[in-house]
């Protein structure tokens, strides 16, 4: 499988004071056609910072470093300005978390739709209006002809969030990202969005990556894992890899202080402490301090990704085990 | 009506036929020209030292609940039984003290502490409503006591709600409202805004806190993993009205209403051999200010039939639970089986 997107030692940071703090790390993964990825971490982990950073929307004064992230063999962030807008939504389509505030509140659902077809695709508005109307139909829209004049006041929650999705889908992108795509939305209908998505992935060559924190969410959408924490990934791998046998760690720690894991009433596992803001990042492994397994020399540990059997996994007790390859 | 000391058999607190509307204005003039039943015709029995989790989606009216007994939103009728005494009955200053007993956690700690105060005034101000503490020194001495409950420093009393870290602030919140000693605490949301590896350290807690000091959780959330952990009972809210209730154990594991059922098979388990979960309930939840007739649930229940949209089922009791579906009610001619 050739990967649609890659990224590779991806670094960004903000400045402090006359310091530059890095917010991501030699961020690193691939992405096949049809896959989906999940970036899975807790808040501050630096899996939205990753998305913004792809699309090269890392809010001033932040900025990339180094690094590169190549789209079908082209380096989008060497891309001129107007190259890089013709990517986002074409080539890279988004959908976000609140959907309410990602639509434009006075124009019709379906006239945001055919906008987007019209700003990327020389076609007709009336061919880009039979075009919105099938699409709002392929989500899952009940009477999509009379849908798409709805304004999104008029729409529930799951209707909005389908409503992005076709928008997402309307120009066939290679690459799907989607930034906590069911967090606002209840649970029978995240349920919902999340079948949608599925069928989607599986009629299409689109390549999702997944944002979330949710490793439910995970479960349901992704092939692939890889775990985020203070701006770097700790650990990667197949879905059932990851979930089954979590070797870092942070992950075993996540996935242990999930209350569906523990037995009703039963104290569910603690990590101590919490993530370190991207100031207080410790040197050597980041997670050291909250560590359950961590010895001395963890503190002066340069973190690394290591193959470890199926996965990538950055933690020295892994790699002294005999990871190391 | 006389207090009593309360047996652990006897409910501490009961809720019955509980409504709360709120009227919707138009024009001019303002005029009402409907209601929003966020809450219609709810009864709950919280239990001393025990937990009751009251879960649905948004918009169910489970927060105006929690909201109606502390009559933070007046309902417009029913009874809040405080120890058979009902509180929408007191008058607003029996009603302040009574307050003592019943306490509030809300979701997002951040816009419930007020930002110019330091954590010290924050916890007194409860002692001082309650003229708890002769002196100023043994307000501080509780205050301090209080936080190294929810296992904070002291020394943190001198900060400033913004200087703590999300899951450090509800750990200040658990603390403001068990300063003043309550036997209900109502947790609306509590958890939900927290990252996972926190909102374990806050779910032990509130579980250490309830085996020391007896006190009852009303615990409103939307995520059923939370509600299965925290055992004790459950009320499934859809639309105002609770469509069943009973041991959470029990209604984990034979939930009987099509709701509950649907509702926990929207549950996305994180065990990577468990089958991929199909969508179980289609559509959204109507419009509260214009519920489905009959039983609510009936448009998007694939077992709804007649009888359904004609009435709303009455509360009816299986085993341990308690249902509202026609599926249960042996007066209505089954056309269909059930179970």
């Amino acid at each position: 499988m050739s990967a649609v997107l890659d990224v590779s030692k991806l670094m960004t940071s903000f400045p402090a004071g006359k310091k530059r703090v890095p917010v991501l790390a030699d961020v690193t993964f691939s992405l096949a056609a049809g896959r989906c990825l999940a970036l899975v971490g807790e808040s501050g982990s630096g899996k939205s910072m990753t998305a913004l950073s792809i699309l090269r929307l890392v809010p001033r004064p932040g900025q990339i470093d180094a690094g590169s992230v190549t789209l079908s063999g082209r380096d989008l962030l060497t891309l001129p300005v107007p190259e890089m807008r013709s990517v986002r939504g074409r080539e890279i389509a988004m959908i976000f978390q609140e959907p309410m505030t990602s639509l434009n509140p006075v124009v019709s659902v379906g006239e945001q739709v055919v906008e987007a077809i019209v700003l990327h695709e020389k076609v007709s508005k009336q061919a880009a209006r039979e075009r919105s109307v099938e699409l709002f139909r392929r989500v899952g829209i009940p009477d999509p002809g009379a849908r798409v004049h709805s304004f999104p006041h008029q729409l529930s929650g799951g209707l909005k969030q389908r409503v992005m999705i076709a928008m997402a889908l309307a120009l066939r992108p290679r690459v799907l990202l989607a930034d906590e795509p069911t967090t606002a939305l209840d649970v029978t209908v995240q349920a919902q969005i999340l079948e949608l998505l599925r069928e989607l992935q599986a009629e299409s060559e689109t390549a999702i990556l997944l944002i979330t924190h949710d490793f439910g969410v995970v479960n349901q959408l992704a092939d692939d894992i890889a775990v985020m924490y203070a701006g770097r990934i700790v650990e990667s791998g197949s879905r059932t890899a990851i979930l089954e046998s979590p070797s870092h760690p942070y992950t075993r720690g996540l996935l242990a202080a999930l209350p569906g894991r523990a037995r009703a009433g039963e104290r569910l596992q603690e990590i101590p402490g919490r993530m370190p803001a991207p100031a207080d990042v410790p040197v050597g492994c980041p997670f050291a301090p909250r560590c359950p397994e961590a010895i001395a020399d963890c503190g002066a540990w340069t973190a690394r990704l290591t193959k470890l059997d199926k996965r990538e996994v950055a933690c020295l007790r892994r790699e002294e085990a005999g990871g190391a390859s | 009506m006389t207090e009593t000391a309360g047996s652990p058999d006897q409910a501490l607190l009961s809720v019955r036929d509980l409504r709360t509307w709120f009227p919707i204005r138009r024009g001019l003039l303002r005029r009402v020209v409907g209601q929003v039943r966020a809450v219609d015709g709810v009864d709950l029995d919280i239990y001393p030292g025990r937990t009751l989790s009251l879960v649905g989606e948004s918009g169910c009216g489970k927060t105006t609940v929690g909201r109606s007994i502390l009559r933070l939103a007046e309902p417009t009728a029913g009874q809040v039984l405080y120890r058979g005494q009902d509180l929408l009955a007191l008058p607003q200053p029996e009603l302040r003290q009574r307050r003592r007993k019943l306490q509030m956690v809300f979701q997002d700690p951040m816009t419930s502490l007020n930002p110019r105060m330091r954590v010290r005034s924050i916890l007194e101000e409860g002692l001082l409503a309650f003229g708890i503490g002769e002196t100023a020194s043994e307000r501080h001495e509780r205050a301090a006591e209080a936080l190294r409950r929810v296992q904070l420093h002291p020394d943190h009393l001198k900060r400033f709600p913004h200087e703590f870290s999300g899951g450090q602030r509800q750990r200040i919140g658990i603390a403001r409202a068990l300063i003043v000693e309550p036997e209900l605490l109502i947790c609306d949301e509590a958890v939900s805004a927290l990252d996972v590896s926190i909102q374990a350290q806050v779910l032990n807690l509130l579980a250490e806190l309830q085996a020391e000091l007896g006190v009852a959780y009303l615990f409103i959330t939307h995520d059923l993993s939370v509600v299965r952990h925290l055992g004790g009972d459950v009320a499934v809210m859809y639309l105002g009205r609770i469509v069943e209730t009973g041991p959470t154990e029990d209604v984990f594991s034979a939930p009987l209403h099509p709701y509950t059922r649907g509702l926990l098979g929207s549950i996305l388990s994180a065990d990577p051999s468990a089958a991929r979960t199909k969508a179980q309930v289609l559509g959204d939840v109507p419009s509260p200010a214009d519920p489905p007739p009959g039983c609510h649930f009936h448009t998007r229940c694939e077992k709804a039939w007649a009888p359904c949209q004609a009435s709303s089922p009455a509360a009816r009791q299986k085993g341990r639970l308690t249902v509202r579906c026609h599926l249960y009610d042996p007066s209505i001619p089954q056309s269909r089986s059930c179970d």
